[in-house]
């Protein structure tokens, strides 16, 4: 799932890759809320992972979001 | 007369002859179209276009930038960034700086992608940033966050005319002591399918299937304009600030008409009482007479009317017979962006003596009675005109002098 959200991150909202750890915040990758309804929009379209934007904006970090991740991949399972 | 003295002091310019002043003035005084065939046109009735060469948004912008603009801001920010880095800052008061950006639709890629998304996934599969890139005032906006400036901060819509339209709005800002400082210039960037799906069906585009003759400003055979895309910023300041700074002064504008034809929604008023009315109030403004214009950079889009009409309004109102040009053969039509590159031809061509010639200019229309420049003319000017019109009816000229 990090990788996943790494691309994401990478070829959709142009983050510079270098930047992308997991303990990167939203403020260090300067992502803002329209960037939080494009990720959910990119999940849910190329992912199956259907997580509303509010659910990703309310996560501090890279990791936080990974786990959020993982854990809707398993729930909808 | 009323005395306006509005001195340039930075140019920038992104057009179909490339990136940058340098690009962009070369291509028109070489007087070779750099219209093409368009491959995003394909199966269109039409499908040449002028489109800017190698513009690499992510390289000149950065991708994190660029993502986030459409086509016309991306062209606009360029533009301005030359513009304002060809003038030294530190004397500039931030809250005093302002922004006027003349645009005839906003951002048409990303409204025609967005709609398509639309139609294909539904609401939900429509961007967020369809807003914050299409609106036209965006592109104002972008370039007062990419430098600071907080003073006004204005889009003006006069379709073709809009770009002339931003930079005689600018120069009252000036005057009016609204301002110290105004970027004021144009954009479009309409080359996207529907965009010019709609200027075919109108019968505005000229139907050659040979690119590098279709425009053809005041030739007897002219058939309609070829679009094209592109931006350009002029820096402009009061005369005497810019004296008070030392800062060079590359040319002046000394004079700016605004006027509506009230005639009809494309076509021009056929006796050009609004194109006359708008190069007499220009001429008022600069306290000139018409035998003062040594030239002119005219609308010159290459339609049957427009040019009939402009030239006839041109023979009959100026007794000097200026040198008249439309580099619209080169560059095709910028639409919104037109009047602004148009005006920063202008101030190089008062600035440097030279006046660029018309492409594809074989037999001058046997209806006019103009002189027009084939070649580029080394010329001394003193005092130019620079003339644009748009759709709706809608006129500016502005009266540009050497510095």
């Amino acid at each position: 799932m990090y990788e996943t959200l790494k691309n994401i991150l990478v070829s959709t909202l142009k983050v510079a890759p270098e930047q992308i750890t997991p303990d990167a915040t939203k403020d260090d990758l300067e992502l803002d809320s329209i960037a939080f309804v494009e990720l959910s929009m990119e999940l849910g379209k190329e992912h199956d992972l259907h997580i509303s934007d509010d659910e990703l904006f309310d996560m501090e970090t890279v990791a936080d979001i990974v786990a959020l991740m993982e854990e809707r991949a398993g729930t909808d399972r | 007369m009323t005395g306006l003295d509005i001195a340039v002091t930075g140019l920038g310019l992104v057009t179909p002859g490339g990136v940058g002043v340098e690009a962009g003035w070369a291509a028109v005084c070489a007087g070779r179209s750099t219209a093409a065939h368009d491959p995003t046109l394909a199966g269109h009735e039409v499908s040449i276009s002028c489109r800017v060469p190698d513009f690499d948004a992510d390289a000149l912008l950065g991708a994190r930038r660029a993502v986030r603009l459409d086509r016309f801001a991306q062209l606009a920010l360029v533009a301005a960034r030359e513009a304002v880095a060809d003038e030294e800052r530190t004397t500039w008061d931030a809250a005093r700086v302002g922004v006027v950006i003349g645009t005839s639709s906003g951002g048409g890629e990303t409204f025609e992608r967005q709609h398509g998304l639309l139609l294909a996934d539904g609401p939900t599969g429509v961007s967020p940033l369809l807003l914050p890139m299409h609106l036209p005032n965006m592109v104002a906006g972008q370039i007062a966050m990419e430098f600071g400036f907080h003073g006004p901060n204005l889009v003006v819509a006069t379709a073709c005319a809009s770009g002339a339209t931003a930079i005689g709005v600018a120069c009252d800002l000036l005057a009016a002591r609204r301002c110290d400082v105004v970027l004021a210039g144009g954009v479009d960037a309409l080359l996207n399918p529907l965009t010019m799906a709609g200027f075919a069906r109108m019968g505005a585009l000229s139907r050659r299937t040979d690119p590098a003759t279709a425009s053809r400003p005041f030739d007897a055979d002219r058939d309609g304009f070829v679009a094209a895309e592109g931006a350009a910023v002029l820096v402009l300041r009061r005369a005497e600030d810019a004296r008070a700074d030392g800062r060079p002064v590359r040319a002046r504008i000394v004079g700016y008409g605004a006027t509506a034809d009230a005639h009809h929604i494309t076509k021009p008023d056929p006796e050009g009482r609004g194109v006359i009315a708008a190069v007499r109030a220009a001429l008022a403004d600069a306290g000139a007479a018409p035998g003062d214009v040594g030239h002119v950079n005219a609308h010159g889009t290459s339609t049957q009317l427009n040019d009939l009409v402009e030239g006839r309004v041109l023979a009959g109102l100026l007794p000097s017979g200026p040198l008249v040009t439309s580099t619209k053969g080169v560059t095709g039509h910028m639409l919104g962006a037109a009047g602004a590159a148009e005006a920063v031809f202008t101030v190089l061509a008062v600035e440097q003596g030279i006046v660029p010639p018309t492409a594809n200019l074989d037999t001058l229309d046997p209806e006019l009675d103009i002189d027009v420049a084939t070649t580029a003319v080394p010329l001394g000017v003193e005092l130019a005109l620079s003339n644009s019109f748009g759709f709706g009816g809608q006129n500016a000229v502005l009266a540009i002098a050497r510095a």
